[in-house]
């Protein structure tokens, strides 16, 4: 019995860059449903995220011979989708997404949380308070109107569960910046997150 | 070093969660989080946002997208005959 061994990324990038078109199809088949997902996280809504889904394939293809192997394909791949997905949402005239500021944890002046453990803990009871279609559209919308800086480096940390230093290596910036971008965004949108659902309670 | 206020703690939360902290600031934290009843509320929801965020956006590409995605990608590939 022959047990097939799958083609690594990298091996399958070779073939592509070389004319395998099959082996285009199948780096395609593979990524298509991350990259739709890292898309709908980054941009306004579904079309836009089916713009990025062909663009990001389309630049896989002009640039294959110019993957070197010196990252791993995944993060080369990612990499190319998350600047599509930024040069779509720049080249939108959008309105200014509200902010989130207003969501970041309070203290009083001696530096301790002025709400209550109770308080605190509403978070964890988003999901059985709210509606599962009415969360997903508020997450959606609550990630929207994080800083581009700070939305970026969240999504592709937490959401996509990239390693901080994956994450650091796609946006070219040091581990320790990643953490700070990561970190503020998860105050706010926890503060976004009990605002939702202590108004549900 | 043992008096780390709520806020400070906060302010590290991210760092010591990715164990990058120095031992005696780590140290702190915890001794700090072990009497805040506030403090361990507060990193129970701040651990579990990404969780529950990751789940609300998890969606998939349907199939009739993925069959556009491979027509518009072959038609380029076969297109203009300049890109192959």
């Amino acid at each position: 019995m022959v047990h097939e061994v799958e083609t690594s990324d990298e091996d399958l990038a070779a073939m592509a860059s070389a004319g395998d078109a099959s082996a285009f199809e199948q780096i395609v088949e593979r990524y298509q449903g991350r990259v739709y997902r890292l898309a709908c996280r980054l941009t306004e809504n579904d079309s836009d995220a089916l713009d990025v889904l062909q663009d990001t394939f389309l630049q896989v293809f002009r640039h294959l011979a110019s993957f070197r192997g010196e990252s791993q394909f995944g993060t080369w791949l990612y990499r190319i989708a998350t600047n599509a997905a930024l040069m779509h949402r720049r080249a939108r005239a959008r309105q200014p997404a509200e902010s989130l500021e207003a969501f970041l944890p309070r203290f009083d002046s001696s530096g301790m949380h002025r709400q209550t453990p109770a308080e605190l803990q509403v978070v964890a009871r988003a999901e059985e308070l709210l509606d599962r279609q009415l969360l997903a559209e508020r997450a959606r919308d609550a990630i929207r109107r994080l800083p581009e800086l700070y939305r970026v480096a969240f999504v592709l940390r937490d959401l996509e569960d990239m390693p901080t230093v994956d994450v650091a290596e796609v946006l070219g910036v040091e581990p320790a910046t990643v953490r700070q971008r990561v970190h503020r965004a998860r105050l706010m949108l926890r503060g976004y997150l009990s605002h939702l659902a202590g108004g549900a309670a | 070093m043992s008096d780390v206020t709520c806020a400070a703690g906060v302010e590290r939360l991210m760092d010591y969660l990715e164990d990058v902290l120095p031992t005696d600031v780590r140290a702190a934290l915890e001794a700090h989080v072990a009497r805040c009843p506030r403090c361990m509320a507060f990193i129970a929801s701040y651990v579990e946002t990404p969780r529950i965020l990751r789940q609300a956006t998890a969606v998939a590409l349907p199939a009739e997208q993925q069959q556009a995605l491979r027509v518009f990608l072959r038609a380029y590939r076969h297109g203009a005959g300049t890109d192959i």
